[in-house]
């Protein structure tokens, strides 16, 4: 009757002992394959920017201060783990690991900043300027990032000197 | 006169050691209640002391006086917790209670009305949707619950043939030569003793996930300390209550057995309790009623059994 | 005395309200996870209360949408001091992929004060519970500031043109060979 199947439930429940996973007092790794957070390797990076182009919630910000640097700001807030900078890096500089203990109070613990040497031209010195428009867009997408600010700047670059730009500011 | 003042003066004393008595076990309990609910559920659970905890740290969280009444907020807290702790003082709780000569099966039972009131009230004086709902389904409730639990103070009082708590409460149901009326008591009871200890399935009115914690929704810190504390001192006085009338065996025994034998027993509907949570769903609140309806009617089968002196 | 020990108590005892304005309920379906038996965060004392006013720690989950955005701050005002807000996801961090959509506020800190992000999409039930122990003070972060990555220091020697092997200096503002990649 409805008393001896609610007992058998209960003795099931306990016959079972207990399932809780020692976690966190003992660690628990994850499957193979877990996505965690990107790691970006600074000496394999070559500033081709296809991870800030690639990442679907504009987390890589990619800002030039002069010729010669580069620098990639990842920024830890809203990455989804998905991956698509790892699988489109060229040179493997990207590496998806399994850390997903990644509990915080400072934002600034998730950040991760290169500052990397582009190769300019050994004969003059300067960097090799796109030769098309196309390839310029194509290089950081249509935005100008600003780093220190931490701002994904939407706004293309006059196509002519003095030609104005639309400016559409989204801040993160 | 000095013999007189020494005997008020030890009443006292012993109402407020049953009081404290009350006061440290409840919590305890309902840690024995969430660990046993733990490990059918096949976790770990909680320490046994969190109860405990959850207490304390409620004391220490900032009181916000929100509800259409704080007044009335405050005075049902307060009520709630003075009522039943004033019960307390009535059960036998493994030692002759302290101020069964101050009182009745009447005011018993009356007590025990006003601590279900007092939930009203709270809900009342909260004044949001949830709280009304939460208090029109305890209404509900308490309409066919307490007049089972009056039949059963009354099947008591007739066998005894007096009011006076000291001899209702010393198993007087089993005192007839044939106990029909008290073998049908002791099935309404039991069946119905999830109900009085407001657990899982016949929790709709402080449903917590459906109406986020009905009359209770609006209370914070100190005094939703006082009414879950109140909560739990409930389940205790009523376990006494359930002893006392129908498994008093064991209450002659010298001091210390008669107290470990009240507790044991005491234990075991705790523990009943809380398997039965574990492994139900809570019923709609019609549903419920349903069941409490039938109980009613055998009590009242029960009490015309007690009438006719079996 | 009875202060410091009911202060003590907050990390033993934690009632957490879950609060998801506008996610898509994956972090909700792990929150959830994490009071189920295997994870069991009954243990250290966390249940998940159904009204804000019994709540200490608010579990925010989805970005903070117009739509939305009074109801949450509503919510965090109805719980009483002292109370902590823990971001669970990368909506609640920061808006998530939508961070730039029409209905899209940004991330929960636009609307309620947050001490704690846990990261993810969605986080595992492990890193909420590590989440959960982090700001309960059982078990201290696991993540720190990287030092930035710098490639080779600066100045770095420009390459000057050898006029022996060949070089000649191309004067600057002479238009330069396109990449021949």
């Amino acid at each position: 009757m409805a008393l001896t199947s609610k007992l058998k439930e209960a003795w099931i429940g306990i016959a079972a002992g207990k399932v809780t996973l020692p976690y966190p007092l003992a660690p628990h790794p994850p499957a193979a394959g877990f996505r965690g957070r990107p790691i970006f390797d600074a000496s394999k990076c070559i500033g081709c920017g296809g991870c800030a182009s690639n990442c679907p919630a504009r987390e890589i910000l990619i800002f030039d201060p002069c010729q010669e640097l580069r620098v990639i700001h990842y920024l830890g807030r809203r990455c989804t783990s998905c991956g698509r900078c790892a699988e489109v890096c060229p040179e493997k500089a990207i590496t998806m690991s399994e850390a997903f203990e990644l509990a915080t109070n400072s934002i600034a613990d998730l950040e991760q900043r290169l500052t990397l040497f582009m190769g300019s031209c050994q004969r003059c010195g300067r960097c090799f300027p796109a030769p098309t428009p196309l390839d310029a867009l194509k290089l950081t997408g249509y935005r100008i990032d600003d780093v220190e600010a931490g701002r994904w700047v939407f706004r293309s670059r006059p196509s002519a000197p003095g030609e104005t730009t639309h400016d559409v500011d989204i801040e993160l | 006169m000095g013999g007189e003042l020494l005997s008020v003066a030890l009443s006292v004393l012993s109402a407020v050691a049953n009081v404290a008595l009350v006061l440290l076990v409840a919590p305890l309990l309902q840690g024995v209640q969430r660990r046993i609910t733990a490990r059918v559920q096949s976790r770990q659970g909680p320490p046994l002391l969190q109860p405990y905890y959850d207490l304390l740290k409620l004391l220490g969280k900032e009181d916000l006086e929100s509800g259409e009444a704080p007044a009335v907020q405050r005075f049902a807290a307060y009520l709630s917790l003075a009522t039943v702790l004033a019960t307390a003082c009535l059960v036998p709780l493994g030692f002759p209670a302290p101020l069964s000569a101050v009182g009745d099966a009447i005011l018993l039972l009356y007590l025990l009305l006003l601590s279900g009131v007092c939930t009203l009230l709270a809900g009342a004086a909260a004044g949001s949707t949830y709280s009304w709902v939460g208090v029109s389904r305890e209404m509900m409730s308490m309409m066919t619950l307490e007049p089972i639990l009056a039949v059963a103070l009354g099947v008591g009082a007739l066998h005894a043939r007096s009011f006076r708590l000291g001899e209702v409460l010393d198993g007087s149901p089993w005192s007839a030569a044939v106990p029909l009326s008290g073998l049908v008591m002791l099935v309404v009871m039991l069946l119905g003793f999830q109900a009085y200890a407001g657990r899982v399935p016949f929790d709709a009115a402080e449903a917590e996930t459906e109406i986020m914690d009905g009359p209770l929704s609006e209370y914070s810190g100190q005094k939703l300390a006082l009414f879950r504390l109140a909560q739990m001192c409930k389940l205790v006085v009523y376990a006494g209550l359930f002893v006392a009338l129908f498994v008093p065996w064991g209450a002659d025994l010298p001091f210390p057995l008669a107290f470990l034998a009240f507790w044991a027993k005491a234990l075991v509907l705790v523990v009943a309790v809380a398997l039965i949570a574990a492994t139900h769903a809570r019923y709609r609140v019609d549903q419920a009623i349903r069941r409490y309806s039938v109980l009613l009617a055998f009590s009242l089968v029960a009490i015309v059994l007690a009438a006719f002196g079996r | 005395m009875l202060k410091t020990l009911c202060r003590k108590m907050m990390g033993k005892s934690c009632w957490v309200y879950h609060a998801n304005s506008g996610g898509c309920n994956g972090c909700d379906i792990e929150v959830l996870n994490v009071l189920t038996p295997y994870y069991d965060a009954e243990r250290f004392g966390v249940k998940l209360v159904a009204s804000p006013r019994h709540a200490d720690a608010m579990l925010c989950q989805g970005p903070a949408l117009h739509s939305t955005a009074q109801a949450l701050r509503r919510a965090y005002e109805a719980m009483p001091a002292p109370k902590v807000v823990i971001a669970v996801g990368s909506c609640a961090t920061g808006g998530g992929p939508w961070f730039d959509g029409y209905a899209v506020m940004g991330g929960v800190d636009k609307v309620v004060p947050v001490d704690y992000w846990v990261p993810g999409c969605p986080p595992r039930p492990e890193a909420i519970l590590h989440g959960v122990a982090v700001a309960l003070g059982i078990l201290g972060k696991a993540v720190a500031p990287r030092a930035p990555l710098t490639q080779p220091s600066f100045p770095f020697p420009r390459y000057q043109p050898c006029p022996e092997q060949g070089g000649q200096t191309v004067p600057p503002g002479a238009p330069s060979t396109p990449n021949p990649k």
